[in-house]
């Protein structure tokens, strides 16, 4: 979304809080069991972006959770279509919703979020160093990926090797290992000259990302 | 949270909930149903990012960096590695990058393609971190996105926008407010609001807090 125009104020009423409706953290909380547990298939966050846009835009952002989280348990055959709506019905139909006996699951997914994922693993060989002065290229994925449309076709420098990390992008090397680099750029070069001064644009891009410039 | 709720999730009047909580119950009944979740981890996992990680954790991070010099270089040169120390790791801290706000540079943070924010350190972001309006704009227009939240930088500060775009989580560290010379890191720890941490906000000064609760 960096750039896009027309979205208004930032700071509105509210806004501090993480959320505000009692249904919105237990989203998270059954996305984050879903994860831990194994139970749905694909990353939650390159299904949010395949929402088509007008709806993507509409939805607030623990619709968005909800939404993509029933796709993963769908891709992964753990609920089937029909399912939820059915029991859309039956809650509407005020019948009450079972309880699972599951004495340790709780533990077990804090535990899990607690400890975490992996680092990014120390980067071998790269094509870049700090202080190259590198582009990215000018592309246009239909997929997931990491790199913002923004920064596309802009100079920028290598200000830091971050390490390795499987690429998380759609397409035929999704998950090869790849160095991640922190990348400078001059708002000049992103957003040309604008009424603010200018302002510098830290972006961790992933090495096919980028070209020597 | 809205008031006509109670928060245990089942005794609601079909008539009060949207069509989003209703669709979310639903998901919730359906994997109950099938012995997959149980609302007692739900509540658990609620309750985690409620009560036990939040802004409180980074403030220490922080306090820690102003009072102890040996520890802010370490938390510059490895952030992962010096929050692991404190004991803050989990999920959404592969990798930090702490940055440093110094009289002539000042770091803010977005992910203008999702959240990515450090969870164990900031709790779950709030509203504006994850809204368009901030996503679209503090990268296109910084300086008067920090005016909105009342922070107005002088024209030759450096300012520094920081972009998640990948797993690297970033946690700015606010310069220590001048007059707090001899405090301790607990107190430090309460001058640290959570938007000092991601830059759009700044330590607060020592006279306008009291000793009562930080956050």
């Amino acid at each position: 979304m960096g750039g896009m125009h027309g979205f208004g104020a930032v700071v509105l009423p509210g806004g501090e809080l993480p959320y505000h409706e009692r249904w919105e953290p237990r989203v998270f909380a059954l996305w984050a069991i879903s994860e831990v547990e194994g139970l749905g298939a694909g990353s939650g966050r390159a299904l949010r972006e395949r929402m088509p846009p007008d709806e993507y835009l509409r939805a607030s952002y623990y619709e968005r959770w909800l939404w993509s989280n029933e796709q993963r348990l769908l891709a992964k055959g753990t609920v089937s279509p029909g399912e939820i709506d059915a029991w859309v019905a039956r809650l509407e139909a005020d019948e009450q919703p079972p309880a699972a006996k599951r004495p340790d699951q709780g533990a077990r997914v804090v535990d899990a979020l607690r400890s975490g994922t992996g680092e990014l693993a120390p980067a071998g060989e790269t094509a870049f160093r700090v202080g190259d002065a590198v582009r990215v290229k000018r592309m246009h994925p239909a997929g997931h990926t990491r790199c913002p449309r923004y920064v596309r076709g802009a100079r920028g420098t290598v200000g830091a090797v971050r390490g390795t990390y499987p690429l998380p992008d759609a397409g035929p090397r999704h998950r090869e290992l790849e160095p991640v680099y922190s990348v400078s750029f001059s708002s000049e070069d992103v957003f040309g000259a604008v009424d603010e001064p200018p302002w510098t644009l830290h972006l961790d891009l992933y090495e096919h990302y980028l070209e020597a410039a | 949270m809205t008031e006509h709720h109670d928060h245990d999730g089942h005794h609601h009047h079909p008539q009060e909930r949207s069509a989003a909580e209703l669709r979310a119950d639903a998901l919730e009944a359906l994997l109950a149903e099938k012995g997959l979740v149980s609302a007692e981890a739900i509540d658990a996992v609620v309750s985690y990012y409620e009560n036990d990680v939040g802004p409180q954790n980074g403030a220490r991070v922080v306090a820690r960096a102003w009072a102890d010099p040996e520890y802010r270089e370490r938390l510059l040169a490895d952030g992962t590695a010096a929050v692991k120390e404190m004991g803050f790791t989990g999920f959404e801290l592969n990798t930090l990058v702490a940055v440093e706000n110094t009289p002539g540079v000042h770091n803010v943070v977005v992910c203008t393609l999702c959240s990515c924010y450090p969870w164990p350190l900031l709790g779950l972001p709030p509203t504006w971190y994850k809204s368009a309006p901030y996503r679209a704009r503090v990268v296109a227009e910084p300086r008067a996105v920090l005016e909105e939240f009342g922070l107005e930088l002088a024209d030759d500060i450096e300012l520094r926008v920081w972009d998640s775009t990948a797993e690297v989580r970033y946690l700015v560290v606010p310069a220590r407010p001048e007059g707090t010379d001899g405090w301790s890191e607990e107190e430090l720890a309460r001058l640290v609001p959570r938007d000092a941490m991601v830059g759009t906000g700044l330590a607060h000064a020592p006279d306008t807090v009291g000793s009562g609760e930080p956050f």
